[in-house]
């Protein structure tokens, strides 16, 4: 299993340290924060491969972290001495110890640690020197770093080079989101199959593949078209032409045979079931090595009900394998256990928190539908019971602040009564959390007893009615504003506080659109004015 | 009880047929080192011929492979202060006399990083104090048995490596003939006196921690060889030979220059071997002796240096400049050995 990996200068990463947990660990993020980026680094340490092909050949100058290109150049620019080195690419995977990977110990990577594990550089080759240093010579020229005088190592952190067959640890990705513009063959899904055969299954393969083509030229019927041929042909050269099946290496079983679901060619089965068939092929790989299964936002091209059969068995794999999810989905997160969650931030900044209570897990786990992973994106979350709260509290945040809560970063979230199993999970993040709710006639003391355990961390505040006769949100409107205000914002003619309550509290979301949506503003009431005038 | 055994054999005993034999029957990586690429390729065409193909838990490298790749490059930064420096081996450069160990990376290594030839063994040393015996730690959990084939070719620190392998928990098995000793891995001054024959004075004072075997039965000479063989060496045991087959012509024989031609159209095939390419073998393709070493031949005809000449005569070893050639040409035949003498002016 991999135990943390170390990435220097890759793309997004300038220096990105992170460690894995042995079973699932699910990677969520706000866009280009790195989690495809993540699972491509820890592919191109495992395979030494970046899109199916060794790094040296993929290597351009769009790989290299663009702030550490800047810097780079402005260092050259500024002519300082000696000259900058540039940039180095580095990622190290590190591995548990097992008799299969201690022949990868040694303290030949970016901690100096005595661990197991792999590492791949791009670093600026000596044998470059003289072309290096005519390049620097014109620094007003340069604006990329030349990978060009770069050279790939692919070592293990004993300092001796490593090659795929040598590699103790399997890697299985499953790329939904990836496009395949290529026609005909997926190498994608030929890659999980033929990881899935044994050795001994493919060699058979081979063969059988191989005397099939054989047999083909063996037909009359070929032979006799061969003959015609060969007499056409004698016009044109003295050679005999004919034709035959490709038997070259480059032509093997594998871009030749097609994998067929019911009858039908793989290509042509919806994107849905191709990418549950490669995750499962992919997560029921038997192999000695140590296996990683990277998945790549399985929630793609998945419909609920095929998503819910699938999750189980990804989550049922980490048994004895290692899985990295990556994922957009809050279901998935919450199904696959919030205890598992690697959050990636600006920057390459991680939190990752494994310490939810279980119970909590277990919580969201049956309740998936909840919103989890829109607090763990946001900077901070505005709690509420539900849409009538939702509305309130935005129109009042618009009213203090000219803009919506979400412009800040900052989400407000229907939770129900579930405000406690978010602030678990709230409290772990460091996330701002303000929880807002009807006293529903209780004191404010019995509410403070209610969240006590949370009112302790600086990142929650309470924001509640005092007095516990005004019980609801609507009766707190009620109470702070007159009549006229009430009747010019929801557009009525109510006669009297009772009745504006009384409609207010049948259609309380009707109510809170008409509130939000209005050109007047009402009073808000003060507790959720505390929300909104801190900072 | 002791994991570590030296097995001291006489040519011909299947020295390396055992290592074989044993790396193919244990379970866990196995490592098979010997000094030089001739032997490697054996070792490796042994085992080939046993079972087809080498079986991935076995790795056979040559000794200076083993020390950099294993030993020096997993824990380099200790010593050198940067991971990934080291690269390979300078096989003929020498260290500038006047650096100082203390500047390891200038002590240990040439300009380009790689070993001064010396320095390897030495180096591995250190960085196994240096690292409060990482090294020997990773190689325990790494390997479960090494073999070191042509043990006698160590000299200098590589036998405080021997030692430091000799005292882990990784079961070791060296095999060797100090007579046959016509190479070695450096010419440090240390430990000088347990250079060649004198391996085995080494050993048999370590046989508390590594138990000590000989093999006296030659499965390749026969009993005229082994005994001309074994006079080279007088404090050595005598030598048995097993299962030779008689031939027409068997022993020891001296011919004369002008007999040459004659002889090995007779005796066909017959082996040529020589000192070095400077000898004239009278336009007969040969070999020397030194690479001929691990090989066995039906007939061999040696063109003698001036001393092998010498002892010819009086059979006094005490004028053989270089015992272990002789002892290794006499030991490659299994039926004949001719030397070619030239007449007396």
């Amino acid at each position: 299993m991999i135990e943390k990996v170390a990435v220097r200068n890759y793309r997004l990463f300038r220096t990105l340290d992170l460690a894995f947990s042995p079973g699932m660990n699910i990677l969520v993020g706000a866009n280009d924060t790195g989690k495809s980026t993540l699972i491509e680094a820890i592919t191109l340490a495992l395979t030494g491969r970046l899109h199916a092909r060794p790094l040296i050949q993929e290597l351009s100058p769009y790989l290299i972290n663009l702030n550490a290109t800047r810097d780079y150049v402005a260092k050259l620019q500024a002519g300082t001495s000696p000259p900058p080195t540039p940039p180095e690419l580095i990622v190290e995977v590190f591995l548990r110890g097992s008799n299969e990977t201690e022949i990868l110990r040694g303290t030949n990577n970016l901690a100096g640690e005595d661990a197991c594990g792999l590492r791949l550089q791009a670093t600026l080759s000596p044998d470059f020197y003289a072309e290096y240093q005519a390049f620097v010579a014109e620094p007003a020229n340069v604006k990329l770093v030349p990978t060009e005088y770069y050279r790939v190592d692919w070592v293990g952190f004993s300092g001796n080079a490593v090659t795929a067959r040598s590699v103790p640890a399997a890697a299985s990705v499953i790329d939904s989101t990836a496009m395949r513009l290529q026609p005909g063959v997926d190498f994608h899904l030929q890659q999980i199959i033929r990881t899935h055969l044994e050795p001994r299954e493919r060699v058979e393969l081979s063969r059988q593949y191989r005397s099939l083509r054989e047999e083909f030229s063996e037909k009359p019927a070929v032979k006799k078209i061969n003959k015609r041929l060969e007499g056409d042909s004698a016009d044109l050269s003295d050679r005999h032409l004919s034709l035959s099946i490709d038997l070259s290496q480059r032509n093997t079983w594998e871009s030749g045979l097609v994998a067929h679901l019911d009858e039908i060619p793989f290509p042509f089965i919806g994107k849905g079931e191709q990418n549950t068939l490669k995750t499962l092929l992919a997560i029921d790989r038997r192999t000695e090595d140590v296996h990683i299964v990277l998945i790549e936002e399985p929630e793609i091209h998945l419909s609920f009900a095929s998503l819910r059969r699938l999750l189980p068995r990804i989550e049922a794999a980490c048994g004895d394998k290692q899985v990295i999810v990556a994922t957009h989905s809050t279901y998935v997160l919450n199904k696959l256990g919030l205890q598992n969650l690697v959050l990636l931030g600006e920057g390459g900044s991680t939190t990752r928190i494994t310490d939810v209570p279980a119970d909590t897990v277990e919580y969201f786990k049956k309740l998936a539908g909840f919103d989890t992973l829109r607090l763990v994106l946001a900077a901070g979350a505005i709690l509420v019971e539900g849409p009538s709260d939702e509305l309130v509290v935005q129109r009042a945040y618009r009213d203090t602040r000219g803009k919506l809560p979400i412009d800040d970063g900052i989400d407000v979230i229907s939770v129900g009564l579930s405000h406690k199993r978010f602030l678990d999970l709230a409290v772990r993040l460091n996330r701002r959390a303000w929880v807002v709710t009807d006293n529903d006639g209780k004191t404010l003391e019995q509410i403070r007893e209610r969240f006590a355990p949370y009112l302790d961390s600086p990142v929650v505040s309470l924001h509640v009615g005092a007095d516990p006769s005004v019980k609801t949100l609507e009766a707190q409107i009620v109470a702070a504003n007159d009549l006229a205000t009430l009747n010019r914002v929801l557009v009525r003619d109510y006669q009297s506080a009772e009745e504006a309550l009384a409609s207010m509290l049948s259609d309380k979301t009707g109510t809170a659109l008409s509130i939000f949506e209005s050109e007047h503003s009402i009073t808000m009431p003060a507790y959720i004015q505390s929300v909104v005038h801190e900072q | 009880m002791s994991n570590s055994i030296a097995i001291l054999a006489a040519a011909g005993s299947r020295k390396t047929e055992h290592i074989v034999e044993s790396a193919l029957a244990t379970d866990g990586r196995v490592l098979i080192a010997t000094y030089t690429n001739e032997n490697r390729c054996q070792i490796v065409r042994r085992i080939e011929q046993k079972v087809g193909a080498m079986p991935p838990n076995i790795t056979v490298m040559g000794w200076f492979s083993f020390l950099i790749a294993q030993c020096a490059k997993p824990y380099q930064r200790a010593l050198t202060k940067e991971p990934l420096l080291i690269r390979g081996l300078n096989f003929k450069g020498q260290r500038n006399r006047f650096t100082k160990k203390e500047e390891a990376r200038r002590y240990f290594l040439d300009a380009q990083a790689d070993f001064f030839r010396d320095a390897v063994s030495d180096f591995v040393v250190c960085l196994n104090n240096k690292t409060s015996g990482a090294v020997i730690g990773r190689l325990e959990r790494v390997f479960t048995h090494i073999f070191v084939d042509e043990v006698q070719d160590l000299a200098g620190y590589d036998l405080d490596v021997l030692e430091l392998l000799i005292r882990s928990k990784i079961a070791l098995t060296v095999v060797g003939d100090p007579r046959q000793c016509t190479l070695t891995t450096n010419t440090g001054a240390r430990h000088k006196k347990y250079r060649g024959a004198a391996l085995a004075d080494w050993l048999s004072e370590r046989a508390d921690v590594c138990r000590l075997e000989t093999r006296t039965e030659s499965y390749r000479c026969n009993q005229a060889l082994c005994d001309f063989a074994d006079a080279i060496f007088p404090a050595m045991p005598r030598t048995t030979s097993v299962g030779v087959p008689a031939t027409d012509h068997d022993g020891v024989f001296e011919i004369k220059p002008a007999e040459v031609h004659a002889y090995v159209a007779r005796y066909s095939p017959v082996d040529v071997l020589r000192h070095d390419r400077t000898v004239d073998t009278m336009g007969l393709p040969a070999v020397n002796i030194g690479i001929a070493k691990g090989s066995t031949l039906d007939r061999v005809l040696i063109f003698p240096t001036k001393p092998m000449l010498a002892y010819l005569k009086d059979r006094n070893p005490a004028k053989l400049k270089a015992p272990e050639r002789l002892y290794v040409a006499v030991t490659r035949a299994r039926f004949s050995v001719a030397f070619v003498v030239p007449p007396v002016r």
